[in-house]
């Protein structure tokens, strides 16, 4: 603390390098200070990016009334006109609970005589197939029915007048990361997108209670089998490693302690409830703690310590400004948020003004993640609806973040994380198919794409064309005879009480029938007019606007030559007015060149 | 996993890349083949390594079951195996009822199971004990994995295509201070869609606009991308096989698909991804199927090698960043655990069993195995045994015996 107010106190008697001694520095930057180039990197990193014209607004603000916008909206329009999800309805009765596997779901069948709501047949040859096709629907229907969600969760991002609030969604999705994978339903991943929403610029306590609280977190790490006299302990060490404190923090002790005081908490359809008769009620000691705790207590004894508020501060650096983080800031920004009782606006307000967030190593220097990519591209080209073609969901998950499946408990790791070779490539080719759409393109919510879809069309060719079910749920043939083929596909179906493959090709098609589909529309898009409007007038200006307009650090102007020929040599002038009626492809080509770049990653 | 003939949407990608592989071959033949004649020049003692990473806390004790032992089933009263469902290899250990693979591996002598594999003062977390085996440096950690370190030692000059991880994202194993490691998930996808006359911008080799930070780290991926993905690309579509690697070939078809072709790389890793092995709950029925997928890959790959011409070059290591608690837990599951098996395949592999099994009656005070072999010997013999770098005190900053699996 006495370095810190030593070398504020150097900045503040006004030494030139102040600029550079920023570092670490929390005061606020001056209006003085305040620019175009620090309003759009503000935009960039507390919402998705910002067009020419929205950086202009908030360039004509003050710092403060700028952050304040973002982060209290003062100033910033309501979110009352966004459009609320579209359900498709494919919700029924009798599926809840839903059982954890297509086993549990026969023997719950055969136990009972029904199951998801779907009788047993009396008698004949394969009685449970209804019931099991039933199952193959609701897994179908809600994974589809969740890249709905998703859909309407980016165009949030993309529309939203208070970005903020979806870009903190989108940062405790990582944070308390559920996948629909396990969950299963995607009534509970939107009703904990909502929360998110809701609760993510708040208050942390109330947001960790609520997650604890919330049915799809409490599926997705088996609460359920948490109870007096067997507590699982999973529950309580993701709430510690990943949720609170981070690992290195508590002992294995305090973890099952933790997980006694959670015992009982459990949830029914989408809403949470405490069995008393599954709850420890004995005493605890946790973190040095002790007392008859139940979660609530366990949570006010966990924010309770230091290191949690620095583990979430620290975080919530490393996801708004940059992924090296200095041990002293990190105590310093973890004392700012228990400063002010984990409340996150004033938290953020402080991290946003501060001269730490627009010094030169923060800025122009994170990788943006997949989600944030494709927004911002979209934000950056004008468009206000996200484009059905390429899939928002298709693409994310190919640049590895498909929403609402995270791939750990652990999230999404940040930053360098994001890019291999592989997926450079890729974030070109997302580029190319947004510009000069993919007429190929196949959505693959209707269509059974490769690999598992092959299968389910081998099955719909071989029943349309009257095989019996047996033959017709036959797997492809290996070649090299049984003695070569692997255990896995030697397995065959159990074909007595049911058909596995015949069920998941029949649940497809039921779920077809009542998911509403995404609309599949590609980006109408005018590069042309954007230049010319912008008062372009050479083929090196049209390359200059779009650099600005897209990318966070200068080209080099090498490069800018190199790509101010090509788009000379593909309009056969330099002169865009010339070029008006034919200059679309040319452009198009220019910026798909531009966002391939690797300087277009950084945000 | 590679039958093509229903996939209609590939078939059409396939045929567009033919074409434009036609098309293109006067601009990009001299580079690409040129160097996979040259790498299939290759003296055949170049020792190819695939660590196979079986991620989420393999219960290696229901994997390697301890028939014979009564303490086995006095912890696992419920989910242990019972002596008529595993798959016996000797009058000890049996394998679970899924794993056909491994067994066939056993009974030819090519697989070797190393006991008891784990390291002080265990950690519970998947991330940090995963990192602590990625960088061979437990309750401590490294910039640079151990994979990676092992590429520096191999090749101290940056060499494309040295070093592939298949993957989505990098494994921290694979970082290294020389090499920019190929890592590609769908190789199909592995390339750079662009017209004509955008290549010669694409592919042009910009002079490095930073020193250091992101955008350095960018520059650099993108230059391993440009000299990898025709490579890797044009291996995997002159790949057909005819050996049934099951349902999830766990990536190794790809490697194998890199090998057929004959890249330069010497080192491969790849994952059971998704902390798979992670069961809690439930765990019989769905452990036996990722242990049948596993060893129906891990089989299939080393007849493809077979197939190919390749087995000597060939060795597989797998593992995984813990065990599970020895006793189950009350949700039909287990924990997460501490020592584990280790696994090399091949066909220099001397099989049997290595290391000395813990003792499951004398368990520490959190119910688990104490573990005997320090994973770094493992390393260690893959390096030193399997690689011949006499190199693994250095990798491994520290004095590992490595165990005589190799001759």
């Amino acid at each position: 603390m006495f370095g810190k107010s030593l070398a504020a106190a150097i900045a503040f008697w006004g030494l030139s390098v102040a600029a550079n001694a920023a570092a670490g520095d929390l005061r606020a930057i001056e209006p003085a200070e305040w620019n175009r180039a620090k309003a759009a990197h503000l935009l960039e990193r507390a919402g998705f990016g910002g067009t020419p014209a929205e950086i202009d607004v908030f360039a004509a603000l003050t710092p403060r009334e700028a952050v304040r916008r973002l982060v209290y909206f003062e100033g910033a329009a309501s979110t009352a006109d966004l459009p609320a999800f579209d359900e498709s309805g494919v919700f029924d009765e009798g599926l809840e609970a839903f059982p954890p596997s297509r086993p549990a779901t026969t023997d719950l069948a055969k136990a009972r005589g029904e199951a998801l709501g779907v009788k047993v047949k009396p008698d004949g040859n394969r009685r449970m197939q209804p019931v099991v096709n039933k199952f193959f629907y609701w897994l179908r229907a809600s994974r589809l029915e969740t890249h709905r969600v998703a859909y309407w969760w980016a165009n949030r991002m993309l529309a939203s007048p208070r970005p903020l609030e979806e870009k903190m969604a989108l940062f405790w999705h990582g944070h308390f990361a559920t996948s629909e994978e396990k969950v299963r339903d995607y009534r509970k991943m939107l009703q904990q997108l909502q929360l998110f929403q809701r609760e993510g610029l708040g208050d942390f306590r109330t947001l960790l209670v609520a997650v604890a609280q919330d049915p799809a977190m409490l599926a997705f790490l088996d609460a359920g089998v948490n109870v007096k006299g067997a507590p699982n302990e999973n529950f309580a060490r993701e709430i510690m490693e990943l949720f609170s404190m981070g690992v290195g923090n508590y002992t294995e002790h305090d973890i099952r302690e933790a997980a006694r005081a959670f015992t009982g908490w459990d949830f029914e359809g989408l809403r949470f409830v405490v069995y008393d008769d599954k709850h420890d009620d004995g005493s605890k000691t946790v973190l040095g703690a002790t007392g008859r705790f139940d979660g609530v207590d366990v949570i006010d004894v966990i924010l309770r310590q230091p290191v949690t508020a620095e583990f979430i501060a620290g975080k919530l650096y490393r996801f708004f400004v940059q992924d090296e983080l200095d041990p002293a800031l990190r105590r310093e920004l973890g004392r700012v948020l228990r400063d002010n009782d984990y409340q996150l606006k004033p938290f953020l307000e402080t991290l946003f003004l501060s001269r730490e967030f627009y010094a030169d190593a923060a800025t122009g220097s994170r990788i943006r993640g997949p989600v944030e990519l494709l927004v911002s591209t979209y934000r950056k080209l004008g468009l206000t609806e996200v484009p059905g073609a390429p899939d928002f969901n298709e693409v994310t998950a190919t640049l590895g973040q498909r929403l609402f499946f995270p791939p750990t408990v652990a999230g999404w790791a940040q930053d360098r994380s994001w890019i291999t070779p592989g997926l450079l490539l890729e974030r070109g080719n997302f580029a190319l198919d947004l510009l000069l759409p993919d007429i190929e393109f196949i959505p693959e919510d209707r269509y059974p794409v490769y690999p598992t879809g092959a299968e389910i069309r081998a099955v719909h060719e071989r029943i349309r064309a009257g095989k019996d079910m047996t033959t017709a749920t036959t797997p492809v043939d290996k070649d090299g005879g049984m003695e070569m083929m692997a255990q896995s596909s030697r397995n065959a179906d159990r074909d007595e009480e049911f058909n596995t493959r015949y069920a998941s090709y029949r649940g497809w098609q039921m779920a077809i029938e009542r998911v509403k589909p995404i609309p599949r529309a590609a980006a109408r898009l005018d590069l042309t007019n954007m230049v010319l409007t912008a008062g372009c007038r050479t083929a090196a200006d049209a390359v200059t606007y779009l650099e600005k307009r897209f990318l966070v650090v200068s080209l080099d102007p090498e490069v800018r030559e190199r790509l101010a020929g090509f788009l000379a040599e593909e309009l056969g002038t330099a002169d865009l007015e010339a070029a008006r009626t034919y200059a679309e492809d040319g452009l198009r080509l220019l910026l798909h060149l531009i966002l391939s770049r690797p300087e277009y990653q950084l945000g | 996993m590679h039958d093509r003939l229903l996939e209609r949407r590939r078939l059409l990608k396939s045929a567009l890349a033919g074409v434009g592989t036609t098309t293109f071959a006067p601009l990009l033949a001299p580079s690409i083949f040129s160097t996979i004649a040259q790498a299939a020049a290759a003296p055949r003692d170049d020792r190819i390594l695939v660590v196979l990473e079986l991620s989420g806390g393999n219960d290696g004790l229901n994997t390697v079951v301890p028939y014979a032992d009564d303490h086995y089933y006095r912890h696992r009263p419920t989910i242990g195996l019972r002596p008529d469902q595993v798959r016996r290899i000797d009058d000890h250990y049996g394998f679970n009822p899924g794993m056909t693979g491994f067994e066939k591996l056993w009974k030819d002598g090519r697989l070797a199971i190393v006991h008891g594999c784990g390291y002080d003062n265990p950690s519970f977390s998947h991330f940090t004990s995963m990192a602590y085996w990625h960088t061979a440096a437990p309750n401590s950690g490294d910039d640079y994995g151990w994979f990676g370190r092992v590429a520096d030692t191999m090749a101290p000059q940056a060499q494309p295509n040295y070093l592939v991880n298949v993957d989505t994202a990098q494994s921290l194993a694979v970082k290294s201070r020389v090499h920019t490691p190929v890592v590609f998930d769908d190789p199909d996808k592995f390339r750079r869609n662009a017209l004509l006359q955008e290549r010669s911008i694409l592919d042009a080799e910009d002079r490095a606009a930073a020193t250091a930070g992101n955008r350095r780290f960018l520059e650099d991926v993108a230059r391993s991308a440009r000299e990898s993905s025709e490579l890797v690309r044009t291996a995997w579509d002159s790949y057909r096989t005819p050996v049934d690697y099951g349902i999830n070939p766990l990536g190794l078809n790809k490697v194998a698909a890199c090998i057929a072709a004959g890249l330069p790389t010497r080192l491969y890793y790849t994952a059971y991804r998704n902390n798979a092995f992670d069961t809690h709950v439930q765990q019989n029925d769905l452990h036996r199927r990722l242990l049948t997928y596993t060893s129906d890959a891990v089989l299939g790959f080393l007849r493809d090698m077979e197939r190919l011409g390749q087995a000597d070059r060939v060795t597989v290591m797998a593992f995984s960043e813990f065990g599970r608690r020895v006793p189950e837990n009350t949700s039909l599951g287990t924990d997460h655990g501490t020592a584990n098996v280790m696994f090399f395949a091949g066909r220099h592999v001397r099989g049997g069993h290595y290391g000395k099994a813990p003792d499951l009656g004398a368990l520490d005070a959190g119910d688990n195995f104490v573990h005997t072999t320090d994973f770094r010997r493992v390393y260690a013999t893959a390096i030193d045994g399997w690689l011949k770098l006499d190199a693994a005190p250095r990798i491994l900053k520290g004095n590992h015996e490595p165990f005589p699996v190799f001759g």
